[in-house]
């Protein structure tokens, strides 16, 4: 019956397979090419590049964390500089102008920065795109000025020299205290990076970032993960500010103005957006570039930054690393085809073992739904009742308003009039996440996978949406998923997988109520009848709420213990699928329409 | 007193004006492309630099004359800076590039005006005599500064209102697919929508000259007080930008001295931390 | 004739239309049927360049249009109407009919002939020709939408679910006006879900199944067909 099911072919087993991420070799490439410029120059005892792969080790640092803040939280700062800046600063002006112990004004100024750091997620949990842009490049343009006019505090344009010898102090080899600090502290920011990206909380994140929406399906507050992404880049480069002064032993307003900010985000861009390498390789050619090969042009750096960003965006959209990891993910991939994905043997392991049949109370209740877009209604006071452990199918045209209707059930939109109750709980003005966290799972038309995490990764975000303990059944599963899944690409699936996947995301988030959203389209006949099979063991063996809106009639009647028809925003039919068959109006609308 | 209200009125009002002027010339491409052009300052800027360099201290004929050439001079390149932005964009589904090139354009404009005039502000002579308003002796340019906006609002309405290409542009920002699928000559509507921006920004820039810091690094400020008058709506930014002028008037005034200029910048930072879509504006994007 | 010629198209990697072939004469009615999902959006899309196409062909009298911008396409005769009644809301009705003429700037008559004719078949549009697009029903929407197609005048037509969103009495004058712009020598393809209520308007008939054409036949024999691998459900 399917055509491309001859395509599909098994793959080698896991052991075989390439890497899917190349995060941890980029981190030790890194940790190397950091390590061998950072204590490379002491060995040898050339003074002049000591200093300079002093301040680059810094600057790589900040950009480390300005990576993690653009492509695992999405959020494009550019007002980073100001962070490392209030480090620095308030660093120097607690110990140089006060004499505090240098610890106690080093904490000063990191708090210094995570307060900035604050200042730039207040606004992020409300806009976003260029509007953020702005406020944290205004901030960056005013901070230098902030630091010239409050020269009481600050001394003006004049700045604050430290001294700080037993730091330069030599020790063996020709390495000093200091340069070892800066030189690992880069290192440690690549290592929180990369733990961050591999944690529960880097996921969520990056779903944040990618598909705001699918996050808030899995009970996920958007704006919560960029706060949280702020903060730990904020303080990650108060850090890197607190270095920059031993390392310069000197601050002015200079030194930090929007100038700095853009070298950090240039070079993420130039190096690669997202990669591990992408802040080293990206800031030896921004800044090492202009400032030793044109070291005595100072005037022409922020030319060159600014041409070299600007050719790279055109040449290699994706970064110098990013290129070159593109072409490996390419190369992996070639002559793969697609990619299997099968669950029925995994399921084996879930269940009760016995039948579960749809009790009496009711999961989900709507009562005179009404939702508008402008003047067009999608849905017009409808009422619909699901009872728990019933598999309930909603169907209708295109365009008569079920995947509205499914929107706002999961508090993607609100509705305009009426009111619905998801398990006993009033939830019409409950945030998509609170719903989520009520039990609730969804798929959608076009299926969310995020071809940026692994194929287990993708499976993985419902583990991470669980709310209390889990299955040891549904443990199982996900460990035999992780064994088969890790290393493989989420791009190769084909639609019809893709839907799997998406439907094992809520097994795994062990929701009690589940919405599909025409799962079935796109998939093969013998695609549906396995799903067909999979919602019924869903609902019968697991004891799940299912809301079905499909169009495939024949599925719909196969596994619905009752029916709902919507046409143009009105429920015209609901009950038992053999009454709701009987319907005259149901049978006008899809005589002839129901292969089609 | 009354004076010095009326001073704080009349100028902030005026320089209030600009903002408003560059917000506008942002919103032609924001709805054209989903793209906000970065170096818009910078290319205001630009403006500037033409009047000291063309029509410093000319006569009535030669300033018009020049005003004209100094518009078309910043709208060509603003239009092939928009053409550069849009290139990547025909193909690629990174949809986020011009954010990149756009600050690095803004970024490279700054860099060369620095290189070649160095960092120091220009000083242009008005053509406009200075005139009386509410007792208070105000430079001519100031009025400028207001006509230009009225004009540039009235001319845009008009444009976008009346003109085949205005409606096509509107079309643009209101559908993007549908207006591909009608037909509509995209990219270059979306090159004609940079052009204007470029002709607002270069006039008034070129008309302002005199009672703005004309140096390598403004354009970002004026931006900066753009966004924060409201961008996305034109009807918006014409209260938003002159209320924006004087409420940095009214701090500089208050504080004084030294920190002015910082109090007035720092009014506007918290403005927009506290509404990151501008005073007036509308918090929404389209992707290219 | 407009044909199409083992087009392959889909998004990134994944392909959703492969090897599709068909043609269209002057003045004849295909008809697109297919489940949702099957790939029939994706198909109109990539003959009328919104999706470039990997492989194939797409033939306009002769003239090769795979690989062109949407917008070329447009305004080398072809056109697409979206799915879902999409006009530019923040238009005048008589605005929106006039982005349609974009396709043909220099034709001030025809323009004027066509704007005329759209009025006497669906005279809501002149009485509300002074009204924001938004301001319409769905139905009337959708009306707007082919009428910016219709002076537009294309040599051919692809029109992406008319039906969507619309109550279904609205759908018989809908397909009415397509039949008779199909006689005055226009090539149209309707992807519809109704497949019954269509067939009667349409001359020939495909059925697209996972991004493959399952079949293609007379519309007349649409509802036997159909019929015969219909198994009664419940």
């Amino acid at each position: 019956m399917s055509a491309t099911a001859g395509q599909t072919m098994a793959l080698p087993p896991a052991a075989g397979k390439r890497r899917f991420s190349s995060d941890l070799p980029q981190v030790w490439i890194g940790m190397a090419l950091i390590a061998l410029t950072g204590f490379g120059p002491s060995l040898v005892g050339n003074s002049y590049w000591v200093h300079t792969f002093q301040l680059v080790n810094i600057y790589i640092a900040a950009s480390v964390f300005q990576n993690f803040l653009f492509v695992d939280a999405g959020q494009k700062s550019f007002g980073q500089g100001v962070l490392l800046g209030l480090g620095a600063y308030v660093t120097a002006i607690f110990f140089g102008l006060h004499n505090y112990p240098f610890l106690a004004a080093a904490a000063i100024g990191i708090a210094a920065a995570a307060a900035g750091g604050l200042l730039f997620a207040l606004p992020a949990l409300r806009v976003q795109y260029f509007h953020l842009g702005f406020v944290t490049l205004s901030a960056a343009i005013v901070f230098p000025q902030l630091l010239m006019s409050l020269d009481r505090w600050t001394n003006g344009i004049n700045g604050i020299a430290v001294s700080m010898p037993d730091l330069q102090k030599e020790m063996v080899f020709g390495l000093s205290p200091l340069t070892l600090i800066v030189a690992l502290y880069p290192m440690a920011a690549l290592w929180i990076h990369y733990f961050i990206r591999r944690s529960r909380l880097g996921r969520r994140m990056r779903i944040a970032a990618i598909s705001p929406e699918a996050a808030r399906t899995l009970g996920i507050k958007p704006g919560v993960m960029r706060f949280i992404a702020f903060i730990i880049a904020a303080i990650g480069t108060g850090v890197c500010g607190v270095l920059y002064l031993p390392t310069v032993a000197f601050v002015s307003p200079q030194g930090f103005n929007v100038e700095l900010s853009f070298v950090f985000f240039f070079a993420v861009v130039v190096g690669g957006r997202g990669q591990m390498l992408g802040p080293i390789v990206g800031m030896w050619i921004v800044f090492i570039l202009p400032n030793i090969a044109l070291a005595q042009l100072v005037e022409y750096r922020l030319l060159i930054y600014g041409v070299l960003t600007l050719v790279t965006v055109m040449l290699f959209p994706d970064g110098v690393v990013g290129t070159i990891e593109r072409w490996r993910l390419r190369r992996s991939v070639a002559g793969r085809g697609e990619q299997a994905f099968r669950v029925d043997a995994f399921l084996d392991t879930l269940g009760a073992g016995h039948d579960a049949t749809p009790g009496e109370d009711v999961a989900v209740e709507v009562r005179g739904g009404l939702k508008k877009f402008g003047e067009v209604v999608a849905v017009d006071r409808a009422d619909l009742t699901v009872r728990r452990g019933e598999i309930h199918g909603l169907i209708g045209a295109n365009g008569s308003g079920k995947t509205s209707l499914l929107n706002v059930l999961s508090g993607l939109s609100r509705l305009n009039a009426g009111s619905f109750v998801i398990d006993g709980r009033e939830a019409t003005r409950m945030a998509a996440d609170r719903i989520a966290d009520l039990g609730v799972g969804r798929t959608f038309q076009t299926p969310r996978i995020f071809s940026q995490l692994s194929l287990w990764d993708n499976l993985r975000i419902g583990i991470d949406a669980r709310v209390g303990a889990g299955d040891p059944g549904v443990a199982r599963l996900a460990a035999a998923l992780e064994r088969e899944f890790s290393e493989d690409s989420a791009d190769l699936l084909s639609h019809g997988q893709r839907r799997l996947v998406e439907v094992m995301r809520t097994v795994l988030k062990e929701a009690s109520i589940v919405f599909f959203d025409e799962p079935a389209a796109g998939l093969s006949q013998s695609e549906r009848a396995n799903f067909a099979k999979l919602v019924t063991f869903l609902s019968r063996r697991m004891g799940k709420t299912i809301v079905i809106v499909e169009h495939d009639l024949d599925l719909v009647w196969g596994v619905a213990d009752a029916i709902t028809v919507m046409d143009a925003g009105r429920v015209v039919a609901t009950g038992a699928p053999a009454e709701v068959a009987r319907d005259p109006a149901v049978q006008h609308m899809f005589v002839g329409g129901r292969r089609a | 007193m009354l004076s010095e209200i009326a001073i704080i009125v009349v100028r902030g009002i005026a320089i209030g004006s600009i903002f408003s002027i560059i917000a506008m010339s942002f919103n032609i491409v924001h709805g054209a492309t989903g793209i906000l052009n970065f170096a818009q300052g910078n290319m205001f800027v630009l403006g500037g630099f033409a009047a000291f360099f063309l029509a410093n201290g000319a006569g009535v004929p030669l300033w018009l004359v020049m005003l004209a050439v100094s518009a078309m001079l910043v709208a060509a390149c603003v239009t092939f800076q928009g053409w550069i932005t849009l290139l990547p964009l025909r193909s690629s589904v990174e949809q986020d590039s011009w954010l990149i090139s756009t600050v690095a354009a803004s970024t490279i404009i700054g860099a060369v005006l620095l290189i070649t005039q160095g960092p120091y502000a220009y000083n242009v002579q008005g053509i406009a005599p200075s005139f009386r308003i509410l007792g208070v002796r105000t430079p001519g340019a100031y009025a400028l500064a207001f006509g230009c906006m009225l004009f540039w609002f009235v001319a845009l309405r008009l444009f976008l209102t009346r003109t085949f290409s205005g409606l096509a542009i509107s079309a643009l920002s209101q559908d993007f697919d549908a207006a591909r699928a009608a037909g509509l000559p995209v990219r270059r509507l979306q090159l004609v929508a940079f052009a204007i921006s470029g002709l607002i920004v270069g006039s008034a820039g070129y008309m302002v000259a005199p009672v703005i810091s004309v140096t390598s690094d403004a354009g970002l400020r004026y931006v900066l007080a753009a966004v924060v008058g409201g961008i996305g709506s034109n009807l918006g930014t014409l209260i938003g930008g002159p209320l924006v002028g004087v409420v940095t008037m009214l701090t500089a005034y208050r504080i004084g001295g030294a920190y002015q200029d910082l109090a007035s910048l720092l009014v506007l930072v918290a403005i927009l931390m506290l509404r990151p879509q501008g005073l007036f504006g509308r918090s929404s994007a389209r992707r290219v | 004739m407009l044909e199409v010629k083992g087009l392959y198209a889909g998004y990134g990697i994944v392909p959703v239309i492969e090897d599709v072939s068909f043609s269209v004469r002057a003045g004849e009615i295909l008809l697109i049927g297919g489940e949702n999902g099957a790939g029939k959006s994706t198909l109109m899309r990539a003959i009328a360049g919104f999706n470039r196409p990997d492989r194939g062909e797409v033939l306009l009298d002769g003239r090769p249009l795979q690989g062109m911008a949407p917008e070329a396409i447009a305004q080398a005769g072809l056109r697409l109407v979206l799915d879902g009644h999409r006009v530019f809301p923040e238009l005048s009705v008589f605005d929106n009919l006039r982005m349609g003429a974009a396709a043909r700037r220099s034709d001030r008559a025809g323009f004027a002939a066509a704007i005329e004719e759209i009025y006497t078949v669906f005279p809501i549009l002149k009485e509300k020709h002074r009204k924001y697009a938004r301001d319409l029903s769905g139905g009337q929407q959708q009306i707007l939408a082919l009428g910016q197609a219709f002076v537009a005048q294309p040599a051919a037509l692809l029109c992406d679910e008319p039906s969507m969103g619309l109550a279904q009495a609205l759908l018989p004058p809908i397909l009415g006006f397509l039949r008779k712009w199909a006689e005055s020598g226009t090539r149209i393809i309707i992807v519809e879900q109704h497949l019954q209520i269509a067939a009667p308007y349409a001359d020939t008939a495909m059925i697209i199944e996972r991004g493959r054409v399952k079949w293609s036949c007379a519309a007349s024999e649409l509802d036997r067909r159909l019929a015969a691998e219909t198994h009664p459900a419940g």
